[in-house]
């Protein structure tokens, strides 16, 4: 049996070969390009954050308040409070914890491992906690009348950046988002008109194929210009993935717009200091 | 898998000097795509998501083949539910269904076929699975878990030098797991192991059948059910997002189910039940 990787190499040089001659001999460009996956990157394996890095949205900055977001005066009011709520113990603006997604552009924080999977009409990003994003390369416009969503809806092209004949750069735009979304998990916002605008350019570092980078840049009324991060994601090429469910073993219990906590025994406790107890009013014997 | 491909795509390079068409260049080109069958697209499952075997009724007209010990936690399960619990069905906590009834088809569903690994993509929290087609075995190391860990072989059954079958089997589980919403369950040791046979039916390349085999302990003889996913005609098919845990109304507290009044408040699920127990609040005695 061939080594799969050599078995690969074989196929792939053979199939540039036959499409050079398939256009010699005056086959359509369409055909020849169809499905020649070398026309694409490799981004095959499984991709981490950086050692090191945490879930900041800036990968550079502390999170929090030293991420220095571009925010409105109105959505810095509303981040101050966030923190504040959450330095007494509750989630501020942050709803993960009740296991909705992150949705865009949290989501390429990618806080547990992702997987890019690239046809040639769609590149789909698999998540292991999350359902996938697409990414429509195949020449669509936005559409009209979708429901939104968290990962939002993704139109792609692929980019030759240094004209070398082969794509090296996904050019993306996210739109038709809903939320409520944060950039991280200290609560800082986006905008809860939810007319986010998201731009991604992803391609591997040129000094590293295992880096690849994602230069992201986030248009949103809750900031005052475009704010652009670079995230840094780390190939992994012996992998396993895993099943990851947040609502598993999730202590957090939402109660109307309360977050109590289950205690270690399975009882229900707060989560703040002097946090009154859920209204029991619908039982009968409430009151023992 | 990998190295079937490279016989088939050295058999084509040798065509290639005999019987040359822009037919047969395309074909060359799609050597990861063109071996396979079309199952690309969105498919919806025919005959409604809520019964493991869509051919008969839900409950106990399925006619699971279950032991006596696990017939009896299913019918104890029944009642539960008929008194407003959720019985042996975990996923009213948003816990992923699991294998096999991912196969169900609650979510829409997507194929998206590789030379290593075809992805089932279902629109359901996260319930995607990996089928590995790469000639990998069973790992020793594997962790378990609800949707379990998918090998897979795909057959070129009438010989025409393309793969028209895939072949899965699906083993390390972890539980709890029901066969569908009427909480029939498996069993509890979660040695489960899970065949399938997916392909287009000959008749109509729209619908896809899948014929899964379920090894239990829980059952007395391996359970065959075949399922149907009909191709939705729209080439660009809505793909709807849905989280569970948004809007969910289930609340779990230690043991109990309670749920969310349209107020916000706790309320019981069933009659009498009792509240939780708010022991750790200062103020739990207004």
């Amino acid at each position: 049996m061939l080594d799969p990787s050599t078995v690969g190499r074989i196929a792939r040089a053979t199939a540039l070969g036959i499409a050079a001659f398939g256009i010699a001999i005056g086959m359509s460009a369409d055909a020849a390009q169809a499905f020649d996956e070398t026309q694409y990157p490799d981004w095959s394996g499984q991709w981490h954050r950086p050692r090191g890095v945490g879930i900041a949205w800036d990968q550079t900055k502390p999170l929090g308040r030293g991420q220095q977001a571009p925010l409105t005066p109105e959505y810095q009011a509303l981040f101050e409070a966030s923190l504040a709520d959450q330095a007494k113990g509750g989630q501020g603006e942050d709803a993960r914890f009740t296991c909705i997604p992150p949705g865009m552009p949290r989501i390429m924080t990618i806080i547990w491992p992702a997987e890019f999977v690239i046809l040639p009409k769609i590149t789909y990003v698999n998540f292991e906690n999350h359902m996938p994003r697409r990414i429509y390369t195949d020449g669509r416009s936005f559409p009209t009348n979708e429901e939104p969503s968290f990962a939002g809806y993704s139109i792609g092209q692929w980019l030759d950046t240094d004209g070398d004949g082969r794509y090296d750069t996904l050019a993306a735009e996210t739109r038709n988002l809903k939320g409520p979304r944060t950039f991280e998990t200290t609560g800082l916002p986006l905008h809860k008109d939810n007319q986010t605008v998201v731009k991604e350019r992803i391609a591997l570092d040129k000094s590293n194929p295992d880096i690849l980078i994602n230069e992201i840049t986030t248009i949103d009324n809750a900031l005052t210009r475009p704010w652009t991060v670079i995230k840094k994601y780390r190939r992994e090429r012996n992998f396993i993935w895993f099943e990851n469910i947040c609502a598993e073993g999730n202590a957090h219990v939402a109660i109307g717009k309360e977050n109590y906590m289950l205690s270690a025994d399975g009882l229900l406790m707060p989560a703040r200091k002097n946090q009154a107890p859920p209204d029991l009013r619908y039982f009968q014997q409430s009151r023992q | 898998m990998l190295d079937r491909n490279a016989v088939t795509f050295a058999a084509m390079v040798l065509a290639l000097g005999a019987t040359i068409s822009d037919a047969w260049v395309t074909r060359a080109l799609a050597w990861d795509d063109g071996l396979y069958p079309d199952l690309k697209g969105q498919w919806r499952v025919v005959g409604g998501p809520m019964r493991f075997d869509p051919g008969k009724p839900w409950g106990p007209g399925q006619e699971a083949p279950l032991t006596t010990e696990y017939q009896a936690i299913f019918e104890k399960n029944l009642k539960a539910q008929a008194a407003g619990g959720q019985g042996t069905t975990p996923t009213y906590t948003c816990l992923s269904p699991g294998m096999p009834r991912v196969t169900n088809g609650y979510g829409q569903i997507e194929f998206v076929v590789t030379p290593g690994t075809t992805h089932i993509l279902v629109q359901h929290i996260h319930d995607n699975r990996r089928i590995f087609t790469d000639g990998r075995d069973w790992s020793a190391a594997m962790e378990p878990s609800f949707l379990g860990y998918s090998i897979g072989k795909w057959l070129d059954t009438d010989g025409v030098g393309r793969y028209d079958t895939l072949e899965v089997e699906t083993r390390h589980f972890k539980g709890p797991r029901a066969f569908d919403s009427s909480g029939i369950p498996l069993h509890e040791d979660n040695q489960t192991i899970v065949k399938e046979r997916i392909y287009l039916d000959k008749d109509d390349r729209d619908v896809l059948r899948n014929e899964v085999t379920v090894i239990d302990n829980a059952l007395t003889r391996p359970w065959t059910v075949l399922k149907r996913y009909r191709r939705e005609p729209d080439a660009r098919p809505f793909w709807r997002e849905v989280n569970c845990a948004e809007n969910n109304n289930h609340v779990e507290i230690g043991k109990e189910n309670y749920m969310l009044s349209a107020d916000g408040l706790l309320m019981p699920t069933r009659k009498d039940q009792a509240p939780p127990d708010l022991r750790y609040f200062a103020q739990s005695k207004p």
